[in-house]
């Protein structure tokens, strides 16, 4: 502890009752000056920082005055807790008072023995925050990953804690110094072989145009994974980097900022960069979705093959459309496409735009396979279509150019009662 | 009570006939016995009460009343005698107009000899709040309470040894005491230049050389002596609650010292082990889209707490993280909470719990016409039926609850299995689910609503009541 730069410190001021009663700007003070004996930054609370210091303190029998002071760091002086430990009764807080213009606070103990006392301070303290990132690597299948869960500690708080106890809400505590203005990145876990599925989707509304093709919107992908592993498993700190890791489903995947890597097919595997996504918080049993980017493999055309308008009365109508998807999947591996609709948008696309109510809607007969139609909402549906993989070339005629087979699903709607 | 650079000071006159010395004055100094301080933290107003001993002699007896460098309301000065009140009378109170910050008494008394007084007056620049500190257990099923009160003076004047009363309610002030407090009594303006400065150091320095020796004899003020000092310092103040009239007021055991520009915190109650219960609450239109979780007690026996009511004030709410320390979860400002009242402390949303609501099919029908318009008739009135799934994931590994409010505008009939189903207000379905540890759920409602000339009223009936 350093005061006379950046204190924090605990005063233990063994001074007559007359001198408190001087003026602030005069409080004459015989002190000791208690170190810290343990500390540990919670950081589970992303909007407030608790520090809890413990601190061996000699009481005189009678009345002490503990007097808290800092500088240059910003302590939320009514969150700061004054506990006693492992005396029950024998060491009691009296008051607490705040002097004038001073970053300090003065705590009045009474003590029914002389002797030492470990006492725990803890406060809410400011510029000393974190953030979670990960790198995923995935493997060259991409049926599996290694997923590195970090956390970054900054400490721009304006104090030293030396070798202090790190608990960001998640995994262990880690034992590490935490300097002055300085930032630590700890690797919080290390989960290996965790499986992923790639997600296809294909989205009318969303998607990106491809240039010159009016019908026809990019497919994106996504990495999916679970955070579920062997049930009842204790989370175990990675401490070391390389260390084996423990699986996921122990805790939650916090928000972060997760860079995707895959490995490549030499051996040993070199590593590409594949992109980056914000991973959102994931409870236990939960899926993290990972945007990666355009899978420019996969190839939709979206038509509309019928539009036919039914007369009811008056202005009410109905309306019949045939929507048709034909896809082909260039890649190697079959796949499952993932073809989102809005039924509102596209029912305004046909019934005329700015209806001020939800579509009513049922699928019709000639749907190519209506268990592969997920409604997900009245407005948001789903469609499952499975992707041969694209064919090998014949060894004995590697000129020969062979097309991926072009898969058609046809989406049969009727729009009901219309105006 | 220690002055440093000011005073409130009782000075007897000695009166010599009606030919009174303009410049020159010859006083005596009764020491104060008591003093009382009532904080009311709805206004800037502090009420002190004094006690002392003042000997007076049969017919007419001047006594001055004089302060310095403090907010002290002139008009609010007052003078009882605590004995012979029918044979002591005020005759009248002179704010003389070229010395500020001073009044005179003119006393008729019938009686000679030594009469404890009583001088109070309002003073600004003292005040307290109330902050609440909860510690819940690992599984949060019950808490520790501590509730606080913290006096700031910043009036200018240090008080020792006062009995310190603290007003929890809100009382109704024309003027404000500070206001009141820089205005001469007679209306004029403030004189704080340097020639009254001058003036009232004179004072000063004759009354602080008093109240030291007043000091050393009593031990502070409030008459308790040494002894009831060091046996009061042995532990922390305990603090009385009585109701009076709409207000409620704290009276903290013992004497305080609050040096200006101090704070002193002091505890105001402790309850341990309540029990509380933890309830999730979704209300878009209140809370935003995400549940919000709630510990639900109230300021009750059966809650260890329902002496007082709980002024308005902070609440930090801690849980003991199960490792030997603690998380912090929130601090959040709460109402003034009567006795038996709810408490319901909102400590946010819960990232583990997922509620997600989404209509589930749409169908139209019993529609009407304007069957005169042209060129075609139109829809003017129809029905709506709409189907929702509310899903729920509760991530935790313990059960939770959830109250729901949905809220529906127009003339809908609502229809939902699920017990215990009831209308907040008109147009507010409530209801309460029950779910698992680590489980899934969803649950479906259905809602008819007559829209365009089919609606009639705006307000929402449930099916089959």
């Amino acid at each position: 502890m350093r005061r006379n730069r950046w204190l924090m410190g605990l005063v233990l001021a063994a001074t007559a009752l007359a001198v408190w009663a001087q003026p602030a700007a005069a409080r004459i003070k015989l002190a000791t000056l208690p170190v810290r004996e343990r500390v540990e930054i919670q950081l589970e609370n992303e909007n407030a920082t608790l520090v809890e210091e413990e601190r061996v303190v000699t009481l005189l029998k009678g009345t002490n005055h503990i007097d808290f002071s800092w500088t240059n760091t910003q302590i939320d002086k009514w969150t700061i807790l004054f506990r006693p430990l492992a005396v029950a009764d024998t060491v009691r807080v009296i008051n607490q008072s705040y002097p004038p213009g001073e970053n300090a606070l003065v705590w009045e103990v009474f003590a029914d023995n002389a002797g030492p006392v470990k006492v725990r301070i803890s406060y809410i303290i400011g510029n000393l925050r974190r953030n979670f990132s990960y790198r995923a690597t995935a493997e060259n299948s991409e049926k599996t990953l290694t997923l590195r869960t970090y956390m970054r500690v900054n400490n721009y708080s304006g104090e030293e804690f030396g070798m202090a106890g790190v608990w960001g809400g998640i995994a262990g505590i880690f034992q590490k110094e935490m300097g002055l203005q300085e930032a630590k990145e700890i690797l919080v876990a290390k989960f290996a072989e965790v499986p992923i599925t790639k997600k296809f989707i294909f989205n009318w509304q969303s998607g990106q145009r491809v240039p010159d093709e009016p019908n026809q919107r990019y497919v994106i992908m996504d990495y999916v994974l679970k955070n579920e592993g062997a049930k009842g498993a204790a989370a175990k700190p990675a401490a070391k980097p390389g260390e084996e890791a423990t699986t996921l489903g122990t805790f939650p995947l916090p928000y972060g900022k997760v860079r995707i890597f895959v490995k490549d097919s030499k051996q040993p595997p070199n590593e590409a960069f594949l992109g980056e996504d914000w991973g959102q918080f994931t409870p236990i049993d939960d899926e993290m979705k990972l945007y990666l980017g355009q899978a420019r493999d996969v190839k939709v055309e979206r038509t509309v093959k019928k539009n036919d308008r039914t007369a009811i009365h008056g202005n009410l109508f109905s309306q019949e459309v045939i929507v048709q998807y034909k896809m082909q999947n260039f890649k190697k591996d079959a796949l499952t496409l993932d073809i989102e609709e809005d039924m509102n948008a596209l029912r305004n696309e046909f019934c005329g735009g700015g209806k001020d109510h939800e579509a009513s809607w049922e699928l019709l007969a000639q749907t190519t396979d209506k268990s592969k139609v997920e409604r997900k909402s009245a407005q948001k549906v789903e469609i499952h279509v499975a992707l041969p993989a694209a064919p090998k070339a014949d060894e004995k005629k590697p000129d020969e150019v062979k097309k991926p087979d072009e898969v058609i699903f046809l989406l049969h709607l009727m729009f009901k009662n219309e105006w | 009570m220690k002055h440093i650079a000011s005073a409130a000071a009782l000075l007897v006159l000695l009166v010599a006939g009606a030919a009174q010395a303009r410049n020159i004055d010859l006083v005596t100094l009764p020491p104060r016995d008591t003093v009382q301080l009532t904080i009311y933290n709805s206004e800037d107003l502090t009420l002190v009460r004094e006690t002392r001993s003042v000997t007076f002699k049969k017919g007419a007896n001047r006594l001055e009343f004089s302060w310095a460098n403090t907010l002290i309301d002139p008009t609010s000065c007052y003078f009882r005698p605590l004995a012979h009140e029918n044979e002591i009378e005020v005759l009248d109170t002179t704010f003389p107009q070229d010395r500020p910050e001073v009044l005179i008494w003119n006393v008729d008394s019938k009686f000679e000899g030594q009469v404890p007084v009583e001088v109070s007056y309002f003073t600004s620049g003292i005040s307290w709040n109330a902050d609440y500190l909860m510690v819940t257990n690992a599984a949060e099923t019950t808490m520790a309470l501590d509730g606080y009160v913290t006096v700031v003076n910043n009036s200018g004047e240090d008080y020792e040894g006062a009995q310190v009363r603290l007003v929890v309610g809100k009382i109704n002030l024309v003027e404000k005491i500070q206001q009141l407090a820089g205005v001469h009594a007679y209306g004029g303006v403030d004189l704080n230049g340097v020639v009254q400065e001058k003036a009232k150091d004179l004072k000063t320095d004759a009354l602080r050389s008093t109240f030291a020796t007043y000091d050393a004899r009593s031990g502070g003020m409030g008459g308790g002596g040494a002894n009831a000092l060091a046996k009061q310092q042995q532990r922390e103040a305990v603090i009385v609650k009585e109701g009076l009239s709409e207000y409620f007021i704290f009276t903290i055991e013992g004497w305080q010292t609050v040096k200006t520009g101090w704070s002193q915190r002091m505890s105001s109650f402790r309850a341990r082990e309540v029990p509380f219960d933890v309830l999730y609450r979704y209300r878009p239109h209140q809370y935003g889209d995400k549940p919000v979780r709630f510990f639900i007690l109230a300021n009750d026996k059966p809650h260890k707490m329902g002496d007082s009511p709980l002024p308005d004030g902070m609440i930090r709410v801690f849980r003991e993280n199960g490792r030997d320390g603690l998380t912090f979860y929130v601090a959040q400002s709460s109402k003034y909470i009567p006795i038996n009242e709810k408490i319901e402390l909102n400590v946010g949303k819960d990232d583990q719990i997922v509620y997600e609501r989404v209509v589930l099919d749409v169908g139209r029908q019993n529609f009407i016409y304007d069957e005169n318009h042209k060129p075609e008739p139109v829809v003017v009135g129809w029905d709506e039926t709409r189907k929702w799934q509310e899903e729920i994931r509760n991530y935790r590994q313990k059960p939770i609850k959830m109250e729901i409010r949905h809220v529906l505008p127009g003339d809908v009939t609502f229809g939902m299995e699920v017990p215990g189903l009831k209308l907040y207000d008109f147009h507010t379905p409530e209801y309460t689910l029950d779910l698992p540890a680590s489980t899934k759920k969803k649950f479906t409602s259905d809602g008819t609503f007559l829209l365009g000339r089919n609606m009639k009223q705006n307000r929402v009936k449930l099916a089959g009541q």
